[in-house]
């Protein structure tokens, strides 16, 4: 089909119907707590890296599951593992643990290194 | 001489089904261990949607007792089966022989403190909304001069597994819009914010308050849950919390901070549902028979619920289903005896 | 008089202890030097040093028989447990040591023949009593009784382990229980066989009745040997199988205790100092009893007695789950026999998991553009809350009000947020990652001019004091400093006559020693109580940071657990200083709970 511009450029559209989330699954196997989020962005308010840097662990936790986790990874970069987070999330979910796997079943594009 | 029925906890469920139940001629014993009736009614100031007050609601139904029993100060010390009747004692020396006992505990307001980071109790300037109905409602000055920031937090001690409620409140979304827009009246300088998860607007004219707040109060709403409240050397609070839809932490210097305490399972749920013998809900809050079709009735013969006790609600819904819960009792009493 | 019976001085009967005690022999060199060639270099090198140091000597030499032959932590702990342990461990050593001495008198030829001292009474016969030969008579037979008692309650341990004070015993392996029932079985068949050549070789009150009992069988010496053989193979049998079950610990620990008191780390979860730890393991099971996860049924196999055996079997995947669920609260450690470093394990097992499988590499770069902290004068007091703290305002404000009360001049080090201390990083196996916030928060302390950290996070305070090395600051616990400021008379409390109990805090407590500080200061404020279990054996709040996977209903049960150890003795409050354990205990607790400095700074005596 011919490309005449007037379409929304991918990067731009969300392509929800698309997202096969193998790794998603994966992860959900190994923390299965990540799945009571309900975006309040507690975690993101009393983070400690948050202070410094974009870090913000619901953005992470949502970009994974919209399978567009490369504009969310490096910011798990510099997450210090402090457990302010475990702490203030009203649904108790392990977040310590949930980033410690995201680490396991997510790599990082080599150019974010 | 008419049938006594037993009806325990004197707020608007208690009293509206007592006097239901006084129409269809029977005689209700009501019990209250506060010593006033009205239960939380007769703490709010105004009510939502209209803003009316709360007294004009209440005020009528207490000028219509006659016929009922009721008793204030009192508790219920055991309730027993006997044979088809239940005999409840009660902590004034009286007890009644029942077929029909009805449970109209209500709910307890969260206790804010429970939320350490917010620092209820510490900190001067974090009230709560009851305390903040209190003072509405005394009509007198307010506590703080100076106040032009105020923000509002939702779901404190709801949909919070940490504070063992895992429900939401249902009314506290509604109730915050309803308090932002009456502070603003009493400090129209001050900017009020609203910092809550979801907003749960499901009434008839809740949306409706919902616009006036923004478009006519001006009240500011953020979605994102506040994590922690720091103070500064003038007892001036900083609220730290994460625009959610914006994508990025907030912190933010206030001079007052509300609490929407949720509501959570009445302390004397559990000792109740152990004298009648009954389970409460995974929540803390009695578990009606069905929650669709019988939502008064209870898995043990002759005991009936309505209002909070069973979880959170409104007023006119409660009123409601005091009704019909009334209506249950009656049908349970006119049946057939076993 | 002692005369040589069988002139050969040998019997085909010897051949299955001969096996035995060759095979264990061999198999505990190899694994010797095994254990030494993993060590590191440097950490050789600091071994053998030890080994020549005089003051480690000494600790040596007392350990070795404290702990291997007289059990002495054990005894404290149980009485009962103790005096079987003891009884076997020393008795034996004892009936070893009488053999040699007695070959050593009387036929110093034959001493080096590996089985005489071992069956000295079968090779020899007695011609006329002499005094020395019955009190060597009488030392053999008193010491076989000794061992005999103790087997006697092992096997009673062995059925009903509540009689001797455990609720619960592990579960023993195949090869464990082949060693198990033979070393029941060699001192029974000792006597036995021992009691039929005591009409010729002689005995005491234990041997002589045996051989007198039956007096017609047993003086046929063609009847001797059966016993001697099944005795030889009871002894061939447990040598033999010893290497592969928990009596490993036997010859094991012999060398853990050098290994330990030479101040080793563990650096690898089955090499060199940690293998040598694996192999220490009794498999006792009193971690088992000890670990708070144990409230729940599930969680008893995640005790660190499994976790050695999980890895002394190469099971990766049991080792990570074990490794990466404790709470790393360390009672395990504080009540293990052999001071196994179990929480040491665990880390080194997360440590290598996340090198070898964290594909997200830690990024701390923008703690370079972190401001420096304001100069502090000569006086000051350097105050880091924590990041849990902000959570527990409470903590912050009463710390704050006690140092404007005794007039400490102090600035808050994490005012605008803080950078972590580095601990919950380390816990979760990110060793290289932690050092970098450590290098950080180091730096600003030492250029800020402060005297003194004060801290009022344990978890905060035990790696401030463990990792970072601070040249001219002195790193306090706020139970410490504000006991200090008490004594010294610059703090001045009155007595609210409040009972409190007060819960230590694991990183306080068994991570860092302190406990005295706290009690000494809340004594002066109220009526101290004591928990049911307390100091070294006080339980987990279960909040801790250190388990990485255990869930938010999963330590429920713990906190539940740990807050009735607390309130055995009916407490009007909780003390505890630590946030974690402040915010956990709060959920669920019958009475309320307060933060160390919060009671403090109840009850000031305005001046």
């Amino acid at each position: 089909m011919i490309d005449f511009g007037y379409g929304l450029t991918p990067s731009a559209t969300l392509k929800i119907e698309k997202v096969d989330n193998p790794l998603f699954a994966e992860l959900h196997r190994l923390e299965p707590d990540v799945t009571k989020c309900i975006a309040c962005g507690s975690c993101t308010a009393s983070c400690s890296a948050g202070v410094f840097t974009e870090m913000s662990l619901r953005r992470v936790i949502l970009s994974l599951q919209r399978g567009r986790e490369k504009e969310t990874l490096p910011m798990l970069q510099h997450c210090m593992l402090c457990g302010k987070c475990q702490l203030v999330c009203p649904r108790g979910i392990n977040t310590r643990h949930l980033i410690l796997s995201i680490g396991k079943v997510y790599k990082m594009e080599d150019k974010a290194l | 001489m008419s049938q006594n029925i037993v009806v325990i906890g004197g707020g608007p469920a208690g009293i509206e089904a007592s006097r239901r139940l006084r129409d269809l001629g029977y005689t209700p014993i009501l019990i209250e261990k506060e010593p006033v009736l009205g239960g939380h009614l007769a703490r709010w100031d105004r009510l939502f949607p209209d803003g009316v007050e709360a007294r004009k609601v209440l005020e009528p139904m207490l000028a219509d007792l006659d016929g009922i029993k009721y008793f204030t100060d009192t508790e219920v010390s055991s309730i027993n089966r006997l044979k088809d009747t239940w005999v409840v004692k009660l902590s004034n020396g009286l007890s009644a022989q029942v077929r029909a006992v009805l449970l109209t505990t209500g709910f307890d307001l969260f206790k804010a403190e429970k939320k350490e980071e917010y620092g209820y109790g510490i900190y001067e300037r974090v009230i709560t909304n009851a305390d903040l109905e209190d003072w509405f409602k005394s009509g007198a000055a307010p506590q703080f001069d100076d106040v032009k920031v105020i923000g509002f937090v939702h779901c404190v001690g709801s949909r919070d597994e940490k504070a063992g409620n895992r429900q939401c409140s249902k009314v506290c979304c509604v109730t915050a819009v309803k308090q932002a827009c009456e502070i603003k009246e009493r400090f129209p300088e001050a900017t009020v914010y609203c910092f809550y998860m979801d907003l749960r607007m499901f009434g008839r004219k809740y949306e409706d308050l919902y616009l006036k707040a923004q478009k006519e109060c001006g009240i500011r709403f953020v979605r994102g849950r506040v994590s922690e409240v720091s103070e500064d050397i003038d007892g001036h609070l900083f609220v730290k919390a994460e625009d959610t839809l914006f994508g990025k932490p907030l912190k933010i210097k206030m001079d007052m901070l509300v609490l929407m305490a949720g509501m959570a399972p009445a302390a004397s749920t559990a000792e109740l549902a152990r004298m009648v013998n009954v389970l409460p809900g995974e929540d803390g809050f009695f578990l009606p028979h069905s929650l669709i079709d019988s939502p008064c009735t209870c898995a043990r013969e002759g005991i009936f619920y309505a209002g909070t006790a069973t979880g959170p609600k409104t007023i006119p819904e409660t009123l409601s289903e005091a009704a019909s819960a009334a209506l249950a009792i009656d049908r349970y009493l006119k049946s057939p005896q076993k | 008089m002692m005369k040589e019976r069988i002139l050969a001085a040998y019997d085909p009967f010897v051949l299955p202890f001969v096996f035995g005690m060759t095979f264990v022999l061999a198999y505990c060199l190899v694994a010797l030097v095994k254990v030494l060639i993993q060590l590191k270099p440097a950490d050789r090198q600091k071994f053998f040093l030890s080994l020549i140091t005089p003051a480690t000597i000494v600790k040596n030499i007392r350990d070795l028989f404290c702990d291997c032959l007289f059990h002495v932590k054990l005894w404290k702990r149980n009485k009962v447990l103790g005096y079987m342990h003891s009884s076997i461990a020393f008795g034996w050593f004892m009936i070893i040591l009488l053999g040699h001495v007695e070959t050593v008198l009387y036929i110093p030829e034959r001493l080096h023949k590996l089985y005489y001292p071992i069956f000295f009474r079968y090779f020899m016969e007695v011609k006329g009593e002499t005094l020395q030969g019955s009190f060597f008579f009488f030392l053999m037979d008193f010491f076989l009784l000794v061992i005999l008692s103790g087997i006697t309650i092992a096997i009673i341990k062995r059925f009903r382990s509540r009689i001797v004070g455990m609720r619960r015993t592990t579960k023993l392996t195949l090869t464990d229980r082949i060693g198990l029932y033979s070393l029941w079985a060699i001192f029974p068949l000792r006597w036995i066989a021992e009691g039929f050549t005591a009409g010729v070789a002689g005995g005491s009150f234990m041997t002589i009745p045996i051989n007198w009992l039956l007096h017609n069988f047993m003086s046929k010496p063609e009847n001797f040997t059966a016993a001697w053989w099944a005795y030889s193979i009871a002894l061939g049998t447990f040598m033999t199988v010893l290497p592969f079950t928990r009596y490993m610990h036997i010859p094991a620990e012999i060398l853990l205790i050098p290994m330990r008191n030479a101040g080793l780390p563990v650096r690898h979860t089955r090499k060199g100092f940690a293998l040598a730890m694996l192999y220490s393991c009794p498999s006792c099971g009193v971690c088992i009893d000890a670990c708070p996860m144990g409230v729940q049924k599930k969680n008893v196999q995640d005790a660190t007695v499994y976790m050695v055996r999980n890895l002394k079997r190469r099971n990766p995947k049991r080792s990570l789950e074990i490794a990466e669920k404790c709470l790393m609260c360390g009672k395990c450690a504080a009540l293990c026999q052999v001071q196994m470093d179990a929480c040491g394990l665990r880390l080194a097992y997360r440590t290598s998991h996340e090198k070898e499988h964290n594909r997200i590499p830690a990024d701390f770069g923008y703690l370079e553009a972190v401001d420096p902290l304001p100069q502090l004068g000569e006086q000051k007091v350097l105050y880091y809350a924590g990041c849990m703290s902000s959570l527990t305002p409470v903590i912050s404000r009463s710390v704050q009000q006690v140092l404007k009360a005794a007039g400490v001049d102090y600035e808050l080090m994490d005012k605008d947020g803080s950078i972590c201390c580095g601990r919950p990083l380390m816990l979760s196996g990110r060793q290289e990652e932690a050092r970098k916030l450590i290098e950080k928060n180091r730096q600003l302390i030492e250029e800020s001019g402060a005297r003194i950290l004060l801290v009022s996070c344990a978890i905060c305070y035990r790696i401030f004091k463990e990792q970072y090395d601070l040249i001219g600051v002195e790193v306090m616990h706020y139970t410490e400093y504000f006991n200090r400021l008490i004594k010294e008379g610059r703090l001045h409390v009155r007595n609210g006559h409040q009972t409190l109990v007060y819960h230590d805090p694991c990183d306080l407590g068994r991570g860092c020693g302190i406990y005295d500080a706290p009690r000494q200061a809340l004594r002066a404020v109220g009526q101290l109580v004591p928990a049911a279990k307390e100091r070294e054996e006080s339980i987990c709040c279960g909040g801790s940071v250190g388990s990485l996977t255990l869930r938010y209903e999963d330590r429920e049960p713990i906190t539940r657990g740990a807050l009735d150890n607390l309130t055995a003795n009916n407490p009007e409050q909780i003390v505890t200083a630590c946030p974690l354990c402040l915010k956990t205990f709060s959920r669920f607790a019958p009475v309320p709970v307060a933060d160390f400095a919060e009671v403090l700074a109840q009850n000031l005596e305005q001046a």
